[in-house]
């Protein structure tokens, strides 16, 4: 099945996001889903252009947003193959109450940060991923603040799959996508995908020294481990970034709980007669 | 005729609801007619609150004026209260908590009664005070003790016959207490009526015409939507309680991309936030319900209490233009209708519908002799099912401005939607193209699409215009929404007392059928009547008829205004008008 739309990509010559469309035309492709069940939906940002680049259903919405409006399309229609793709400003900064909740809520969709550790778009600010001292526009000084950790932020919310890629290892982020949208619940994948434009400090060359990939020594199903993993930049001075599934486990999704979801998608439930209107009537008589 | 106001009054936790709702419950039953609203604080516990119940044998509209009957059942009861009592009004005082002192010897007919004792010694438990003063209150009023036995055996059964036989004799030993004597000739029509608030209502309404959506964040005075949802996920819907309101209305949209009819509710602060997201349903032209029940503003305001200073601000808030639909219902009975066409109205012009409440109408319970479930049709729009040999074109410019749209998982219709400025297929104007000659004339084509819409609907429907309820009066009673009932019932007021007054009033605000409504409107003496400070309808119908009301009576200290209310300032006008 061919996923690609007729839009031409206009990231810039070298952009990070070039690898991690790559990498989800792959995925998408392998899975060989059909495409009218697939809806990505983003938010707004270079990154959140993605959706157009595919020919399947989506939405490009607001600042921030897609993880409620992809929220609202599974709990419509649990049929449908749900991936979110945004950057690190959307999800972590504007965004980041929805991504704490639907961690929790285990809604089955698939969410990849392109995290470029800025604001590409508005043409380069601190994002909440720039790290102690990033000279940005914004943070001419350097930036003074803590970055998040997603990947901990996310274990410690309840995500049931969390994972990093590099957009420089388009094969193993592709990899690393597919997974997460073969899995059962919500799947973060934080994709390290530079700006080249923006971030003159964290570089293709700056991560190539950096990024490892998790060895066949760890265990995906050890919480403790995943957190030790996930916090390993802040812990070697941001020498060591692995990437790779930290972790991964079984959790009922939310579809599966709420008791009108889990007997089918809401959009297949019949609609009420005016026998049914006239029972929920009844009990103010 | 018999019209009757109760109040029943404590502190909070007292259980005054249940019984306002249990008296105006036998009202219905009864055959009358009630109309049943609260006063109380942002406090769980403790306080000054009171249920009021008017019951009457002819068609009211509104929750009355004064008190013909009040039950204090503490001394904060008789001292807040009496202000508002009728002359000749009852009293009725529970002995151990409060004394009536103040009222002697000014006419009222005072009744002392050891309610908390009766209740230990019936029932067993000093909880059951609020069936023995509704015993009483049945007796004054003339009405059948047995119906209130029937409501009392259904709603204890599951709690053993032992617990019903107790508290009817509660009940009786209310009715017989000595001193408590018919006073009132209620005669019901034997008909039974619902008793059901403005937010079950519109709950009910938007279940009716296939809303299988609700999110929402808890926020009074939109909560009881949320708590109808909640409780009837059962029936094939699904409530999702958000962590904000910007996840309710996003979630919304996306449910209803998905094909799911779906809708969000909240109050002026939570609508604060939903603002972007309107904007969003807007531009990606996104069938949508959005409920917000109006509360006293500005900022955190009144939370408990009511107003309708709001209307503008839904009607303009988010950036750019686009058509939506607002509507405020003037009655409980009308929230049930205009709930269940707001959605053929979103997805007969893919726009938001915005419902606009107040705290007095989506609280306040009245009798609603019954619903035509004829009168809910379902019209999804126009929808595309097949695919074509070309690539579809969701946003297609079409002459009436509405595109067909595809529901994911329709094969060949696949489409993105955009909060960006898109062409015919959702592709985006915005980005390398901005500003090139091409994407100007796509940006004003598909701005003109979409503002199209209102010309459609303002031609296809006809419910964009005023009603008038007295046709060659002398003056009118101009209002919106839940201001309607007291209007009505000041016109009524007002004409009984020989002067020629009749009522305009307005449900679907916007868009307005201008011509229609200047037509209606113009060379009338019209007297404006708000529950804001500013006048906001008379302001929308300087702008939108030319139409400029000078005569304004408006109500903004959170009480919601009354038939008495308006028929002194009206007539204050009039006599110098
Ligand atoms: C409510 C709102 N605030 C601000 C903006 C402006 N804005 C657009 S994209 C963006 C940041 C994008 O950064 P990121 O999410 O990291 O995406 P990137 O461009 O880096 O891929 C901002 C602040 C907006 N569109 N909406
Ligand atoms: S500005 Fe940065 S993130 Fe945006 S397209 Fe260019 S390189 Fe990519
Ligand atoms: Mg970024």
């Amino acid at each position: 099945m061919n996923y690609s739309s007729s839009v031409k990509p206009v990231f810039c010559p070298g952009c990070g996001d070039f690898g991690v469309h790559a990498a989800l035309l792959r995925a998408l492709t392998e899975l060989n889903i059909d495409k009218s069940s697939v809806a990505i939906v983003s938010g707004i940002g270079c990154s959140s252009s993605m959706p157009h680049l595919f020919s399947t259903y989506g939405m490009h919405s607001l600042h921030g947003r897609p993880l409620p409006v992809a929220t609202g399309m599974r709990l419509a229609n649990s049929k449908l193959t749900v991936i979110v793709t945004t950057g690190d400003g959307d999800a972590y900064g504007i965004g980041s109450a929805h991504l704490l909740h639907v961690a929790r809520r285990n809604v089955d969709i698939t969410m990849i940060v392109m995290n470029n550790q800025i604001y590409g778009l508005t043409t380069g600010q601190a994002s909440p991923t720039s790290l102690i001292g990033a000279k940005t526009v914004s943070t001419p000084f350097g930036d003074i603040e803590e970055p998040i950790n997603p990947l901990a932020v996310a274990l410690s919310a309840g995500a049931t799959y969390v994972a990093r890629g590099f957009s420089g290892d388009p094969m193993h982020a592709a990899e690393l996508i597919k997974n997460g949208i073969l899995h059962k619940g919500f799947a973060l994948i934080d994709m390290l995908s530079p700006c080249v434009t923006f971030n003159t400090l964290n570089t293709y060359d700056w991560f190539r020294k950096r990024v490892y990939k998790l060895g066949a020594d760890h265990d995906p199903s050890n919480f403790g481990k995943a957190i030790e993993k996930a916090m390993e930049p802040e812990a070697t001075g941001w020498e060591k970034i692995p990437i790779g599934l930290f972790y991964q486990t079984k959790r009922p999704t939310y579809e599966e709980l709420d008791v009108t979801t889990k007997n089918g998608p809401l959009i297949e439930t019949p609609m009420p007669s005016s026998g049914d209107v006239e029972k929920a009537l009844e009990i103010y008589k | 005729m018999a019209d009757i106001v109760i109040r029943i009054a404590a502190s909070n936790g007292d259980g005054v609801e249940s019984s306002g709702s249990l008296l105006s419950k036998i009202a219905a039953r009864s055959g009358l007619n009630a109309y049943y609203s609260r006063g109380y604080q942002s406090v769980i516990r403790g306080g000054h609150v009171w249920s009021q119940v008017r019951i009457s044998d002819a068609q009211i509209y509104s929750q009355g004026d004064g008190i013909d009957i009040l039950v204090a059942l503490n001394q904060d009861a008789i001292d807040n209260q009496s202000g508002q009592l009728n002359s000749g009004a009852f009293v009725i005082y529970d002995t151990s908590k409060a004394n009536a002192d103040v009222l002697k010897g000014k006419g009222y007919k005072l009744v002392g009664m050891p309610l908390i004792e009766l209740a230990v010694e019936n029932a067993g438990d000093p909880i059951a005070r609020n069936v023995v003063s509704i015993g009483a209150l049945l007796k004054i009023l003339g009405l059948d003790i047995k119906v209130f036995e029937k409501i009392l055996s259904e709603m204890f059964l599951r709690k053993g016959q032992a617990v019903v036989d107790n508290n009817v004799k509660a009940a009786n030993a209310g009715y017989n207490f000595a001193g408590i004597e018919k006073a009132y000739e209620l005669k019901g029509d034997g008909k039974a009526r619902y008793i059901i608030n403005g937010n079950t209502a519109l709950a009910i309404g938007a279940y009716a015409s296939g809303c299988k959506f609700y999110a929402a964040y808890p926020m009074t005075p939109a909560s009881t939507i949320m708590n109808w949802f909640a409780a009837n996920e059962n029936r094939g819907v699904v409530f999702k309680q958000t962590e904000d309101e910007i996840a309710a209305i996003n979630m919304t949209i996306g449910a209803a991309t998905a094909g799911v009819r779906a809708m969000c509710g909240t109050s002026g602060g939570g609508f604060s936030l939903m603002v972007e997201g309107l904007g969003l349903a807007g531009m990606t032209e996104t069938p949508i319900v959005v409920v917000e029940s109006q509360r006293t503003g500005p900022s955190t305001g009144l939370p408990t209490k009511t107003e309708q200073g709001d209307m503008l601000f839904v009607m303009h808030a988010s950036q750019g233009e686009f058509p939506r639909i607002v509507v405020a219902p003037r009655s409980v009975d009308e929230a049930f209708y205009v709930a269940a066409d707001a959605f053929n109205l979103a997805e007969r012009y893919q726009c938001p519908v915005i419902i606009l409440m107040d705290l007095f109408l989506s609280e306040s319970s009245r009798t609603v002799d019954s619903f035509d479930f004829s009168k809910v049709k379902v019209d999804r729009g126009k929808i595309a099912t097949a695919a074509g040999s070309e690539r579809f074109k969701r946003y297609e410019i079409t002459p009436d401005g509405v595109s067909p749209r595809s529901i994911p998982g329709t094969q060949g219709l696949e489409f993105i939607a955009a909060s960006d400025e898109h062409d015919e297929y959702g592709d985006l104007v915005s980005d390398v193209l901005a500003g090139l000659e091409v994407s100007v004339e796509t940006r004003r084509k598909m701005h003109e699409k979409r503002m199209r819409k209102v010309d459609t609907m303002l031609k296809n429907e006809n419910v964009f215009v005023p009603h008038v309820d007295t046709e060659g009066a002398d003056y009118y009673l101009v209002c919106f929404g839940s201001t309607t009932g007291a209007a009505l019932e000041a016109a009524e007021r007002l004409r009984a007392a020989g002067k020629k007054v009749g009522v305009i009033s307005f449900n679907y605000l916007m868009p307005m059928d201008k011509e229609k409504t200047k037509m209606l409107l113009a060379g009338k003496k019209l007297i404006d009547v708000e529950c804001n400070y500013t006048g906001q309808l008379a302001y929308l119908l300087a702008a939108n008829a030319g139409i400029d009301i000078e005569h304004k009576i408006l109500r903004y200290d959170g009480e919601p205004i009354t038939a008495a209310y308006i028929t002194e300032k009206a007539n204050e006008i009039m006599l110098k008008w």
